[in-house]
């Protein structure tokens, strides 16, 4: 077996995910905010990208001055229109964020 | 001496009263008579004159002073006289400082006379020697030169007179006087010390340093005296030279000055303070990592420069940080299968399904159903509401989810069981028992929290026909095949080696189906340590074994073998001597279970019907056999509230319910007729129970009524039911079918006492 999972299970993950009941898309963004993969057009990515991400360091950066041994797991942002869910990174500063639009 | 110190030229009215008792003291010993007042405030300079008691009235308020006359002893007049007379037209001193009244009138008396004060009577307290002359009327001035002794100063000769009567004319300047020319002359006068207090110099008793001391401060003083006049000593002045100033200029680049904040948040110290406390311990490739995310995070702290880099990195970060940049870049591939990622995923996968399945899961978990208040799907709501209303009397099984996916469609589930620990974990095999194809199989563990997918996937090259989950190691899970392969998987980790033992190595395997394994805690063992589990298996060979975990694999120890009995159709009431078919006349097994309590008794469901009771020391005997079946007992369940209850489902179309005591059933349940396949107690009630005939489930209450089950659910069309579990700790009862969906049904409207005791039900 693998030391690491492989890309396909990854794929497969994703293709779950995206053909769940309501999601509308997928952003996968990296370290510096720079969306990687994603279903979405273009523009709205990144937008999308640019302002999630802000909103990722602030909330963050609200639980860990609460307790710095805490950290943000999980972050989800229901609108009236749509909820967007964010799962931000394990590294301390690092955000491979992946969000996406539900 | 002390004549000469007694000389005053003038009445001393404005001396110090101290002064003057201290200085006639000093100098006579005779007595003196005061009279009149004398105020501190007098000052040093005597005035019997009225202008200067004036000054002095002027400067502080004063009684109007009579004349004093001293007397001493004998009666002499030794008034002393004063020194200072006023002349009408003097020019009035300024007021205000001491010394000025002392200069002012001294300069003018200089003009005056020559007459000279001792000094040494005021030496010694006012520390200051005032110029010889002071002003003496005429009448006084030979008489006091003669009798002056020293003097520290030279005398200056007064000027003529006439200048003071020039001076005095200049009193009464008029306006016309102001543009007349004005000589001034202006003289040095001679070195007025102010003070002289002569070295005191703390001898100290090292006769050494006192003499060198000594004789240098002679040398010195010597150089002083011959200093002057001395060939030796030349007067020379120096000039610096000032060089020629040059002008020069210089130009820079304008420094650009860039405003830089950042937040000193507590989040940032504590990983400032753990990054150094961990640095030194990491390797070297970690290093760069970790100070470019530092710098990337202190350039997004800044946040104002938000397209110029901060001012505060060095370059090499700089250049760190672009080799850092680009390698993200050409590799997203790598972050996608970092773990870290894969958990995210995992999360968010978990996520959604919870918001699509909450409704059904807080069933589940029986919470209150949230009704999503965004929710724009209006009249589906409606409708179920309907429907919940009118299925509300009677109870029924309610369907919540399903756990299916692709993976598993079509394929036959045989066996599903939680996990001791997590009691949202569940596994499910698939797979065909065909005794023909060795068919490969699937056990899939799933999660409450992800009914879309399972949570682990294996494969397995034989059917599997039983699973049970490990009490003491939750994660291990121990599977029995068809092919008589018993193997243990271990469901901990999605990427590691799944299966850690397997039976196919073992001489004494087992060869044909293994229809159960159990695990089961024995008795505390002879060290003291946690009860032993045990993996059982009951295998169509007819023997039942006990398999251990060793470092080779698993090695397996007989516990019983299960004998044919002669003729099925007797009823053996205590069938305690051996039958004497020995050999090879064993009788598959094909269900077993342990004693809830006492985990040394067993019951064996056989193929010929019978139901042994056995026990783990004995390996050669049965306890006890029960005997009413005609058909292979397909399920046996002791119930988990009454110790001496158990039931056994049969292929004879039968569910029975026994006790322990008693070898006949106490009481016997039909409904449909077909061959029941499981029969299952309810954890959570104790009148309860679930079996499965194939076509349906039924779900019995005791209580209710022994006669009739008292929910029939039917499978769907085409679909057999093959299994059945109830979740603890709520009522909901998960069905297996055939075609590979674990269906969910949450029990309605089942009116149960919890505390009720099936003997009491069984008694009435």
């Amino acid at each position: 077996m693998p030391p690491f999972p492989s890309q396909a299970e990854v794929e497969e993950t994703l293709k779950r995910i995206q053909s769940q009941n309501g999601v509308q898309g997928i952003i996968i963004v990296n370290t510096e905010g720079i969306p990687i993969k994603t279903t979405l057009d273009n523009a709205s990515t990144v937008q999308y990208a640019g302002l999630i991400h802000q909103l990722v360091m602030k909330a963050r950066s609200t639980v860990r001055d609460i307790d710095p041994q805490n950290d943000l797991t999980f972050l989800r942002v229901r609108s009236k229109k749509n909820e967007i869910m964010i799962a931000p990174d394990k590294d301390a500063f690092s955000n491979k964020t992946s969000f996406l639009l539900y | 001496m002390k004549k000469s110190s007694l000389v005053f030229n003038s009445s001393s009215r404005a001396m110090n009263t101290s002064v003057a008792g201290h200085q006639v003291s000093q100098s006579s010993r005779h007595k003196w008579n005061f009279a009149g007042s004398q105020t501190r405030r007098n000052s040093i300079l005597v005035g019997g004159s009225n202008r200067k008691r004036n000054i002095l009235d002027r400067n502080a308020n004063q009684a109007p002073r009579k004349p004093v006359r001293v007397l001493d002893n004998d009666g002499n007049d030794v008034t002393p006289l004063p020194l200072y007379h006023a002349e009408p037209g003097d020019m009035p001193s300024k007021p205000g400082r001491f010394l000025d009244e002392i200069f002012s009138s001294s300069e003018s008396d200089q003009l005056k006379s020559t007459s000279s004060f001792n000094m040494r009577s005021f030496g010694s307290f006012l520390g200051s020697s005032l110029p010889s002359s002071l002003s003496t009327t005429a009448s006084m001035t030979k008489g006091t030169e003669d009798s002056v002794p020293k003097l520290d100063i030279p005398i200056i000769p007064p000027p003529p007179c006439g200048q003071r009567k020039r001076d005095n004319v200049k009193q009464h300047v008029t306006e016309e006087m102001l543009d007349d020319v004005v000589d001034v002359c202006l003289t040095e006068t001679d070195t007025i010390s102010l003070f002289d207090l002569p070295p005191l110099i703390f001898m100290s008793e090292d006769a050494d340093d006192t003499k060198a001391i000594k004789e240098r401060n002679l040398q010195y003083a010597e150089l002083c005296k011959n200093r002057t006049g001395n060939d030796k000593y030349v007067e020379r002045s120096m000039q610096t030279f000032s060089g020629a100033p040059k002008e020069k200029q210089i130009q820079t680049d304008k420094i650009v000055m860039v405003d830089e904040g950042t937040f000193a948040t507590i989040w940032d110290i504590y990983d400032s303070f753990c990054d150094q406390n961990k640095n030194p311990e990491s390797e070297k490739a970690n290093n760069p990592e970790t100070t470019v995310n530092t710098s990337k995070g202190h350039e997004k702290r800044g946040e104002k420069s938000s397209s110029t880099l901060s001012i505060g990195s060095t370059i090499g970060s700089l250049l760190e940080m672009e080799t850092c940049s680009l390698n993200a870049e050409s590799n997203p591939e790598l972050i996608m299968l970092t773990e870290s990622f894969q958990h995210s995923l995992l999360v968010m996968e978990r996520s959604i399904v919870a918001n699509l399945f909450q409704p059904k899961l807080a069933a589940y978990r029986q919470l209150p159903i949230i009704k999503d208040p965004d929710s724009t799907v209006k009249p589906e709501t409606e409708e179920k509401s309907e429907e919940g209303e009118e299925s509300s009397s009677s109870p029924t099984l309610e369907r919540l989810w399903a756990f299916s996916c692709e993976l598993t469609r079509g394929w036959n589930i045989t066996c599903m069981v939680w996990n001791k620990e997590n009691p949202d974990l569940l596994a499910v095999a698939y797979g065909d028992c065909d005794s023909t194809n060795q068919k490969p199989s699937l056990i899939c563990c799933w999660s409450l929290k992800n009914p879309t997918w399972p949570e682990r996937v294996f494969h397995c090259h034989s059917c599997v026909t039983s699973l049970d989950f490990s009490a003491n190691n939750p994660s291990q899970l121990a599977v029995g095949m068809y092919d008589g392969t018993i193997a243990i998987y271990t469901v901990q980790s999605r990427n590691n080696i799944h299966c850690i033992a397997n039976s196919s190595e073992c001489s004494k395997r087992h060869l044909k189906p293994v229809w159960q394994v159990n695990w089961s805690k024995q008795e505390i063992t002879l060290s003291g340590e946690d009860r032993v589990e045990a993996l059982v298996a009951v295998s169509a060979d007819g023997r039942i074994t006990k398999w251990l975990l060793c470092s080779n694999g698993l090695e397996c120890i007989d516990l019983m073998k299960l004998k044919k009995t002669k003729n099925s159709k007797k009823k053996a009431v205590e069938s305690k001597k051996k039958t004497e078919h020995m050999g090879s006349a064993l009788t598959p097994g094909l269900c077993m279970d342990f004693h809830p309590t006492d985990s040394s008794v067993y019951l064996v469901g056989t193929w010929e019907g019978l139901i042994q009771k056995c026990s783990v020391a004995n390996c050669h005997n049965v306890l006890e056999t029960y005997q009413n079946h005609f058909c292979p007992v397909n399920s046996i369940e002791w119930s988990p509230f009454s110790p001496d209850v158990f039931l056994s489902c049969s292929s004879d179309w039968t569910i029975q319910l026994w006790k322990q005591e008693c070898l006949t059933p106490v009481l016997s349940f039909t409904s449909a007729q077909r061959a029941v396949y499981a029969v299952r107690w309810s954890p959570n009630w104790s009148t309860i129970f679930a079996a499965i005939n194939g076509l349906q489930v039924e779900i019995w209450d005791l209580n209710l009524s022994i006669l009739h089950p008292t929910i029939v659910h039917q499978a769907a069309p085409g679909v057999t039911v093959t299994s059945v579990l109830f979740s603890r700790g709520t009522d909901c009862v998960l069905v297996g079918d055939s075609e590979g969906q674990v269906t969910v049904y949450q029990l309605k409207n089942l009116s149960v006492g919890q505390g009720k005791q099936v003997t009491k039900a069984v008694n009435t």
